[in-house]
C-alpha cells in the first residue's frame, strides 16, 4: 500500500490543474500535493475553488487541463467510483446518502452479497459504527436522522471503503463539540493507519488544530501551502481574503446589548413528539435572541413549529402567541403572511429551487407573501426584485439569471436570506445562518443580521457555533433535551457557562 | 352553539383556553434575587399600601397611616409619626399634591384627610356602593384615580374573587375639588391599581394578567399583556416609566383549577380558603397547604424548579409599557406578596405584604446588579 512508497512521492498530486465551467475557471493552474499519512487542510473563501479542487480528486468532475497523479501514476478518474478504485474517497458537505434506506444499507450500498441478509449487515454495521464510537442506530432510516448523524454515516462509509485518501468537505459543520472530538480522534486514527486526509473547513481554528499542512486558495488560484506551524489565524485570513478580517469576524465580546422591545413571540409549553418537551420562551423586537443547544436539543424543531414547517402535538401541544395572539400554522405560507420567516439550516433541500434563477427564487418568495394578490406573474417585476436584492445583499453572481445551484455556498445563503426578507417579516428565524459559509460571507451575513435587529425586527439565531452565538446575541437561550434550560444576557454569558447549561 | 362546539373541541384537544399554559419568566422578566436581598426598611403589623410626597414615605398600616422620614443612605432612621388613625383598616392610600391624603377605608369609602379638601368623602360612585377599593393614585391635575376590585367580594377576599372568576372590577375618577365622581370602566377582571400615563390612564386587571389603557372615553389596548403574575398597583418611576407590582404568580395548577368549574365550585364550598389551590401572599406556613411544587422538599432542600404558591415581583415598565427589568424574591425567599412600590429620593420602597415588611433598595444599585 502507500506505506511502501518512498517518502518523497506524494500519494496524490495535481499539476497545473484547471477546471473551467462555461469558459470561466473555477480552479486555475493549481499545484497541489498530498503526502502519505498527512492531514492537509484546504481553506479559502466561498468560490475560492476548494470544492472544485476536491471534486476533481474524487472523480466528480474532470480537469479541463492539467494532470492528476496518484502514487506517482497519472490518472483521470471520471466517476467517484473510479476514484474510489484508486483509493480516493470523498465525504460530501451535503450528504449523498439514500434517504429511504437504513444506515446499514447505506454503508454497504454497492457491496451487497447475492443473497443479502439485512440482519447480517445490521450486525456488521453495528460493530463497525461502535468501533468508530459513532452513536448511530444502523437500523434507522437515514431520512429520519439529523444532520450530524447523517454526516457520521458519510464518514463511516468512507472509512469502510478502506480509502487511501479521504476528503472531508466541511465535516464538522453540523457536529456538536463532543462529536467533533470523536471526529478528530477518528482523523488522527486514520492518519496513524497511513491514510491521508484532506480537510476543508471554514472553522480556521479546526484547520490549525488538526492539520499538518495548510493550503490556501483564493479566486481559484493557489496562494500558499505551508506547515501548520508557520501559520496563525491572522495569516490564514489575510491569505484567504487578501484583507484583514480578524477584527470583524465574530467580533469582540459584546459590551452593550440592545434593549428589549415588545414581546413578539411567546412559546408556552410547546410539545412536539419526543423532540420538544414543554418548551417555553419569548422573543422580543429589536433584539437578537441566540438559541444554543447540542444537536437533538429541539432548537430547530421548536422554531419550525413556530414557522409552520412542522406541526406541534395534536393534543395538548401548548401555545404559540404572536403579538399576544394565539396562532397555529399548518403551512409556512400562513406564517409568512403573519410576518414570520424561517431561514432554513438545510438550504439545498428547503431553501431554494436550485434550477431556478436568482430572480425566480426571489420572486417566489414575494409571491408567497402576496398570495391571491397576483393573478399573473410579471417577468419585469421578477427582474426588478432580483436586481434590487442582488445589489442590497451583495450577492456575487454573473447576473440575476444565474441558477441558484451555480452560486457558492455563501451566496446561496444570501439568496435564501433575501428570499425571506422580501416578505418583510417581523420575526426572522435564522437556523445555522453561516453553516458552510466562508469567512467573508460570514461577516456580511452577521452585519445583515445585526442590521435587522437595529431596524427593530425580532431576530432569532440558532447556531451550534458558540463564537457566533456570543458575537451576535443580545440574549442567549440554552436548550437541552427539548426545552430552554437557561437564559443569559450577552454581558454575563461565557462559553463555559453556556456549554455547561447545554450539557448538564 | 358554535362556540360551545369549539369550546368542547378545545377541551378535548387541550387547545385555546384549555391549553393551560403560563408565560415564562424570560427576557427582562428573568428572575434574580434582588428583592429578596433588599434591606428591610421596617417590619409592621398590617401594612397595606405605600404613598410618597417626594420627601417622606406614608404607610397604611392597619387602621393607622404612618409617616417615615427618608434618611439618606446610611443615615439614622427616626421613629415614624402617626398621621391619622381611623375606625376601619385603610385599604388604599395616596398623597395629594396640594397636601393631605386620600385614603380608602375597608374598601367601602374614600376619604380626603388634611389639605384643602379635608373631610371630602365618597361611599358610592355611579349609584353603586364602593365595595373593595384597593388603590388610589393622583393625576397631575389633582383628580383621583380609584380602582374597586370587586362588587361581589370585600377587599380582603381577593382569592374568593379570583376563584369565583370575578369580573366586576371598576375604575373611576374622583374630583376632590368639587366632589364629582365618574365611572371610567366597569366589568374589569379585578381592577387593582391605576396610574395616569400621559393622556391615558393605565389600569391593572389582575385576573386577566394585563395592564390596559383607558383613553378617549373607553378601555382600549393592553399596555402589557400575558404577564406571568397577577398585576397590582402602578406608580411612576423617577427616571421615567412606571413600577408595577405583582402580588402572586400564575401557575399551571391554579389555571387548571380555574378551568375545572365543578372542582372549583366544590373547593369553594367545602375547603377553608387558606387551603384552596389558589395563589397566596405567603406560603409554607402549614403542611395543610396544598403542595404546589415549590414546596416539595427533597433531602431537606426545596426544589428550585417548581412553580411557587407565593412570590415577590416588581416590574419596571417603560413609558410605553414595555418591561425594562424586574426585581424578584423567588420561591424560597421571604419577600413575597408585593402589593405596592413607590420611589422616593432615588430609592425604591417595596411593600411585601406576605411578610409584612417594607424593603428599601437603591434603584441605581439594582440596575447595576442587573448589568452584571
Amino acid at each position: 500500500m502507500s506505506g511502501n512508497l518512498p517518502a518523497t512521492v506524494p500519494i496524490l498530486e495535481l499539476r497545473q490543474a484547471t477546471k473551467k465551467y462555461a469558459g470561466v475557471p473555477a480552479i486555475d493552474s493549481v499545484d497541489f500535493e498530498l503526502r502519505t499519512g498527512e492531514i492537509h487542510a484546504i481553506v479559502g473563501e466561498n468560490g475560492a475553488g476548494k470544492s472544485t479542487l476536491t471534486k476533481v480528486m474524487a472523480g466528480v468532475v474532470t480537469l479541463t487541463s492539467g494532470q492528476m497523479l496518484v502514487e506517482g501514476r497519472e490518472v483521470d478518474p471520471r466517476t467517484p467510483n473510479e476514484a474510489l478504485q484508486l483509493g480516493v474517497a470523498m465525504v460530501f458537505q451535503e450528504t449523498s446518502l439514500v434517504p429511504t434506506m437504513t444506515v446499514a444499507q447505506n454503508l454497504y450500498l454497492g457491496q451487497e452479497k447475492y443473497f443479502n441478509r439485512l440482519r447480517g449487515i445490521y450486525i456488521a454495521a453495528q460493530q463497525f459504527l461502535q468501533s468508530l464510537q459513532f452513536d448511530v442506530d444502523p437500523t434507522a432510516v437515514v431520512s429520519l436522522l439529523g444532520a450530524a448523524k447523517k454526516q457520521m454515516v458519510e464518514i463511516a462509509r468512507a472509512v469502510l471503503h478502506n480509502a487511501k485518501v479521504i476528503i472531508f468537505d466541511e465535516p464538522t459543520a453540523s457536529l456538536t463539540p463532543e462529536e467533533k472530538k470523536y471526529f478528530f480522534d477518528l482523523v488522527y486514527n486514520l492518519k496513524a493507519r497511513g491514510v491521508s486526509v484532506i480537510f476543508i473547513s471554514h472553522a480556521l481554528e479546526e484547520a490549525l488544530l488538526v492539520s499538518d499542512r495548510i493550503t490556501i486558495l483564493r479566486d481559484g488560484k493557489h496562494v500558499v501551502t505551508d506547515d501548520k506551524a508557520n501559520f496563525d489565524r491572522a495569516r490564514i485570513v489575510q491569505a484567504m481574503v487578501g484583507r484583514d478580517l480578524s477584527q470583524t469576524l465574530y467580533g469582540q465580546r459584546k459590551t452593550t446589548v440592545r434593549p428589549q422591545g415588545k414581546r413578539v413571540l411567546s412559546v408556552q409549553n410547546l410539545r412536539m413528539a419526543a423532540m420538544v418537551k414543554n418548551n417555553s420562551l419569548s422573543v422580543f423586537a429589536g433584539q437578537i435572541t441566540g438559541v444554543f443547544g447540542l444537536v437533538g436539543s429541539g432548537r430547530t424543531e421548536t422554531f419550525k413549529v413556530v414557522a409552520g414547517v412542522i406541526k406541534r402535538d395534536f393534543m395538548h401541544g401548548g401555545e404559540v402567541l404572536l403579538n399576544d395572539r394565539p396562532v397555529r400554522y399548518f403551512v409556512p405560507a400562513s406564517a409568512v403572511r403573519d410576518g414570520i420567516v424561517y431561514v432554513t439550516e438545510d438550504r439545498k433541500i428547503e431553501g431554494f429551487f436550485e434550477t431556478q434563477s436568482i430572480a425566480g427564487n426571489l420572486y417566489l418568495g414575494l409571491l408567497a407573501k402576496l398570495r391571491g394578490q397576483r393573478t399573473l406573474i410579471s417577468k419585469k417585476e421578477a427582474s426588478d426584485v432580483g436586481m434590487h436584492w442582488i445589489k442590497r445583499l451583495a450577492i456575487r453572481a454573473i447576473g440575476q439569471d444565474v441558477k441558484a445551484i451555480e452560486l457558492s455556498g455563501g451566496n446561496q445563503q444570501k439568496l435564501v436570506i433575501a428570499k425571506s426578507l422580501i416578505q418583510e417579516p417581523e420575526l426572522i428565524i435564522f437556523d445555522e445562518p453561516t453553516r458552510g459559509v466562508d469567512v467573508g460571507a460570514i461577516t456580511e451575513i452577521h452585519q445583515l443580521i445585526n442590521r435587522l435587529a437595529d431596524e427593530g425586527k425580532a431576530v432569532v439565531v440558532i447556531s451550534s457555533y458558540l463564537p457566533e452565538i456570543m458575537a451576535l446575541s443580545d440574549r442567549i437561550l440554552v436548550q437541552r433535551m427539548g426545552k430552554v434550560v437557561e437564559e443569559y444576557s450577552a454581558l454575563e454569558a461565557t462559553e463555559e457557562k453556556i456549554m455547561y447549561a447545554a450539557i448538564h | 352553539m358554535i362556540d360551545a362546539l369549539l369550546d368542547w373541541r378545545d377541551r378535548l384537544l387541550g387547545r385555546g383556553d384549555a391549553s393551560i399554559t403560563v408565560p415564562m419568566f424570560d427576557g427582562a422578566l428573568k428572575s434574580n434575587n434582588i428583592l429578596e436581598e433588599a434591606p428591610v426598611f421596617v417590619a409592621l403589623e398590617a401594612p397595606e399600601d405605600l404613598a410618597t410626597d417626594g420627601r417622606s414615605l406614608y404607610v397604611a398600616d392597619g387602621v393607622t397611616v404612618l409617616c417615615y422620614d427618608v434618611p439618606a443612605e446610611g443615615g439614622e432612621q427616626r421613629s415614624p409619626t402617626e398621621v391619622q388613625r381611623f375606625d376601619r383598616p385603610v385599604s388604599a392610600l395616596a398623597c395629594l399634591p396640594s397636601g393631605g391624603l386620600a385614603v380608602a377605608l375597608d374598601g367601602r369609602e374614600v376619604r380626603i384627610v388634611g389639605g384643602a379638601h379635608d373631610g371630602r368623602r365618597w361611599d358610592a360612585v355611579g349609584g353603586t356602593k364602593l365595595n373593595a377599593v384597593n388603590a388610589i393614585s393622583v393625576t397631575p391635575d389633582g383628580r383621583l384615580l380609584v380602582t374597586d376590585g370587586s362588587l361581589e367580594h370585600p377587599v380582603d377576599h381577593w382569592r374568593h374573587d379570583l376563584m369565583g372568576l370575578g369580573r366586576s372590577g371598576r375604575l373611576f375618577e374622583l374630583n376632590p375639588a368639587d366632589g364629582g365622581a365618574r365611572v371610567l370602566a366597569t366589568g374589569l377582571a379585578h381592577a387593582f391599581g391605576a396610574c395616569a400615563a400621559g393622556a391615558e390612564v393605565w389600569v391593572s386587571e389582575s385576573w386577566s394578567h394585563r395592564v390596559r389603557a383607558y383613553a378617549g372615553g373607553k378601555l382600549g389596548r393592553a399596555v402589557t399583556d400575558s404577564l406571568p403574575g397577577y398585576p397590582s398597583r402602578i406608580s411612576p418611576a423617577e427616571g421615567g416609566g412606571f413600577w408595577l407590582t405583582c402580588f402572586a404568580l400564575r401557575t399551571q395548577l391554579v389555571e387548571f383549577v380555574l378551568r375545572e368549574h365543578a372542582y372549583r365550585k366544590r373547593m369553594l364550598a367545602e375547603i377553608e380558603p387558606q387551603y384552596w389551590i389558589a395563589p397566596a401572599l405567603n406560603s409554607g406556613n402549614t403542611f395543610l397547604e396544598p403542595m404546589q411544587g415549590a414546596q416539595l422538599k427533597m433531602m431537606g432542600v426545596v426544589k428550585p424548579w417548581a412553580p411557587p404558591r407565593s412570590y415577590g415581583l416588581v416590574i419596571r415598565l417603560t413609558d410605553k409599557g414595555l418591561v425594562r427589568y424586574s426585581l424578584h424574591s423567588r420561591f424560597d425567599g421571604k419577600h413575597h406578596g408585593v402589593v405596592s412600590a413607590v420611589e422616593c429620593q432615588g430609592d425604591l420602597f417595596v411593600l411585601a405584604k406576605g411578610c409584612r415588611r417594607i424593603l428599601r433598595l437603591s434603584v441605581a444599585g439594582a440596575e447595576r446588579k442587573l448589568q452584571t
